[in-house]
């Protein structure tokens, strides 16, 4: 079992010479919008300019909103996610703050309580660590302890998970850490659809909202379906195996059920989108039809989401980040973490195609 | 120094060296840019805000005895006040008294009395007005007594009866808290109120029909000002700016730190200085003062709309709590000469009937009142039961219950229905609670 896992870990490095090409683009293109063409080539956005859309249409909505974080205002985003609207709605309502997380999220906090509704931006949620007394306890916590006099709704939105060459504190999967804390929303959108539509939920939601994004898709235009809020989505059909992941994995999920498909493999691809509340159903509804179950996180394997369900042919398989403080070097890093070959080759296991 | 060989180039050093001399002469005599810090040319190292040294003073308007001291301004009020604010100084350890025994007997979990703080917590109550947001730490009751929370409630909560509108029975035993009456939620860990504070005035600062009215007054102890939280708040609220006051009590013990280790510097007034915000230190125990002193400093936070910091000087009579005794780490004589030396009450009772406002009479009477009201509500917070048992899984999440919640109480209903009346600990917990569990089995005449 451990010489599989080893095998599986070496196969995509040995498989090919050249570093996995990456699903998105590494440069950004800094939110072009295409207009229709005469093609049949769709309107499509990038990831940030979704992100960037939903902020910039609530809080043209309700004056309450407002956001708040390091670099936010004047530097446009240290991820230029909130490009142009401190220029737009002003410093009122864009508020850079000193380098305390601890301190503009707990003002956040505060200023939800009191009936304000903040967007609060960590640079990365590896920074959040800073803040997770406020998130979790306060945050968290103080409607139900407060006999539902005190509500607090507050989004925590940034960059997590996979990055690029940034080492292990800039790194980490945080989705469940929060997925473990009952009284906050925990969500990892994937495509521009996912991130536009669930920006806007969580920012009217009464509730506190962790809302997970991804460095890497920030510059893609992830292309995706969206039914519904708080759900998990199936991105692609299939009835051989079902292969659930969230945020990024989803690329690299899709990439491999395309690989699949060329061995006839129909891969089911579930977006889970929803870490708090666990959308179960979608998932027990695509594992009845397929009898086979993938799980594909980047998290540490003993915090990822895996579960055991009656419909099963084949053991679920999990596939995760290796348990290891993410390294810097970039051989050693792609290695860390799962790519489309290992999901491949793991979804052919489970279908018992491989050893 | 470099010298060049020829002549030519010893002529042109020697003028670019004449330039360089004079440039640095003349960088020498201004300030850093954009700065006006005097630049000096002997080492000078400082470590008081005070410019010569010694420790920030202390404001007070009462001696000792209740006398106004030579040059003080005594603040302005009138007898319904003074009287209004003494009797709320009796109140809060006759409270105190009942419930920190009742807990004793086991009639409820925990408890934390504000023995020796009276003066700090009614006087900057009083100087607040009733809409200014209120965020507390823990041993601020007497701001809900002079609000009008009522002793019902305070039973209500501390006995989490049904009647808890303050936490629903979710919480521990002085975890007050009242949308109507401004008093945020009391939160357990130290100090996440400091930055929270700093939010709220956010927020009023930003609504148009509060912003110049109101203020966010947040109370904090000297040991949880060592928090991460309180640099950060106090931070924020002076950056950002937001009206927010920040009220210290220095009462001299955290559990059983003593302030002399809890800080280096000259406490928590010191900092403020740091944020560069307007700092006052005041004699906690000399109410009248505390009343001047957090006027003064509202109305500044007002102003500026930026923080502002009052550290109140005062002692910690009682224990930090129920679990906690505090003759394990200070002797019993320490503390009686600390009561007997500067007792707040007694120091406001003696001013009071100087001015005729107060006698012996009204003393005995007040407190036979205040004695006969909270044991009154004691009684009546002892007949009233639990709330019902589905409360369990309420207010988790505003809206709509997730699904887990809704199997979890389902799945609860289906245990207690099959185990409810056979298992012995679990037939007595439900009779405590309203409706003995029927909400969560399913409704009447449902049984195992």
């Amino acid at each position: 079992m451990v010489s599989r896992l080893l095998l599986s870990r070496f196969a995509p490095a040995l498989a090919s010479a050249r570093r996995p090409a990456a699903a998105v683009p590494r440069h950004a293109f800094m939110g072009i919008r295409r207009y229709a063409t005469a093609d049949t080539e769709q309107h499509t956005m990038t990831v940030r300019e979704a992100l960037n859309l939903a902020m910039e249409e609530e809080m043209t909505r309700d004056e309450n909103v407002f956001i708040i974080g390091e670099e936010v205002a004047r530097y446009n985003g240290a991820y230029k996610v909130t490009k142009g609207l401190m220029d737009k709605f002003g410093e009122k309502r864009v508020v850079d703050t000193p380098i305390t997380e601890m301190g503009f999220a707990g003002i956040a906090v505060g200023a939800a309580f009191q009936g304000l509704r903040p967007i609060c931006e960590f640079m990365t949620f590896n920074f959040a660590m800073q803040a997770i007394d406020q998130i979790v306890n306060s945050a968290g916590k103080t409607y139900y302890m407060s006999g539902g006099n005190v509500p607090c709704p507050v989004v925590f939105r940034g960059p997590n998970g996979a990055a690029s060459g940034v080492g292990a504190q800039h790194s980490q999967d945080y989705a469940a850490w929060y997925g473990s804390v009952p009284g906050l929303k925990v969500v990892s959108p994937w495509s521009a659809e996912d991130c536009k539509g669930l920006l806007k939920a969580a920012i009217r939601d009464p509730n506190p909202v962790v809302f997970l994004e991804n460095e890497m898709l920030y510059g893609g235009h992830v292309v995706g379906l969206l039914a519904s809020y708080w759900q998990g989505q199936v991105e692609k059909e299939g009835s051989d195996i079902t292969i659930v992941a969230h945020s990024k994995m989803v690329t690299h999920s899709m990439e491999a059920a395309e690989e699949l498909a060329k061995e006839g493999i129909k891969a089911e691809v579930i977006n889970l989108r929803s870490i708090r509340p666990l959308d179960i159903d979608t998932i027990i509804k695509s594992v009845k039809k397929t009898n086979r179950l993938m799980i594909v996180e980047g998290g540490f394997p003993i915090s990822s989401r895996a579960r055991q369900f009656d419909y099963l042919d084949a053991p679920v398989e999990r596939v995760t980040g290796a348990d290891v403080p993410t390294p810097y070097a970039t051989n050693l890093e792609a290695l860390a973490f799962p790519d489309t070959p290992l999901i491949t080759k793991v979804a052919k296991r489970a279908l018992y195609r491989t050893n | 120094m470099i010298r060049p060989a020829s002549s030519l180039a010893r002529r042109a050093a020697t003028a670019s060296s004449a330039r360089r001399t004079l440039a640095t002469t003349a960088r020498r005599c201004e300030n850093l840019p954009k700065s006006t810090s005097p630049i000096v040319s002997k080492l000078n190292f400082f470590n008081s805000v005070t410019g010569d040294g010694t420790q920030i003073p202390t404001y007070r308007v009462l001696d000792g005895s209740g006398k106004p001291l030579e040059g003080a301004e005594v603040p302005e009020i009138d007898e319904a006040f003074a009287t209004r604010m003494y009797e709320n100084m009796m109140l809060l350890p006759a409270l105190d008294n009942v419930l920190y025994n009742v807990q004793r007997q086991g009639k409820i979990s925990f408890y934390m009395t504000s023995y020796g703080e009276e003066a700090t917590i009614i006087g900057s109550a009083a100087a607040l007005d009733m809409e200014d947001e209120v965020l507390g730490q823990y041993r601020e009751m007497g701001v809900l007594l002079w609000r009008g929370f009522g002793l019902d409630n305070v039973m209500a909560q501390c006995f989490g009866t049904s009647e808890d509108a303050s936490s629903k029975g979710r919480q521990m035993p002085v975890h007050f808290g009242s949308p109507q009456h401004h008093f945020h939620t009391i939160s357990s860990p130290l100090a996440t109120q400091i930055p929270q504070a700093a939010g709220v005035g956010y927020a009023l600062k930003r609504d148009p029909a509060r912003r110049s009215k109101h203020i966010a007054a947040c109370y904090f102890g000297e040991g949880a000002a060592s928090e991460g939280d309180f640099h950060a708040g106090l931070l924020l609220a002076s950056t950002i700016p937001s009206p927010t006051l920040f009220l210290a009590r220095n009462n001299g013990f955290a559990i059983s730190t003593p302030s002399t280790e809890q800080f280096f510097g000259d406490g928590i007034a010191a900092r403020g200085p740091g944020y560069g915000i307007d700092t006052l230190r005041v004699d906690g125990n000399d109410v009248l003062a505390v009343l001047s002193a957090v006027r003064a400093a509202r109305q500044r936070c007002l102003t500026q709309g930026r923080a502002v910091l009052v550290e109140a000087m005062t002692y910690r009579v009682g224990h930090h709590s129920t679990s906690d005794d505090s003759y394990a780490y200070r002797s019993r004589g320490e503390v009686e000469e600390r009561k007997r030396v500067d007792d707040p009450s007694g120091r406001f009772r003696r001013f009071l009937e100087a001015r005729g406002w107060w006698g012996e009479e009204r003393e005995k009477e007040a407190r036979e009142r205040a004695k006969k009201g909270v044991m009154e509500a004691f009684r009546r917070a002892e007949g009233v039961g639990r709330g019902e048992l589905g409360g369990l899984f309420e207010d988790v999440y505003e809206g709509e219950q997730p699904w887990n919640l809704v199997e979890q109480r389902e799945e609860l209903g289906r245990l207690l229905r099959k185990y409810g009346k056979a298992w012995g600990p679990w037939k007595n917990e439900l009779g405590k609670f309203r409706g003995e569990g029927r909400d969560v089995m399913g409704g009447e005449g449902k049984s195992a």
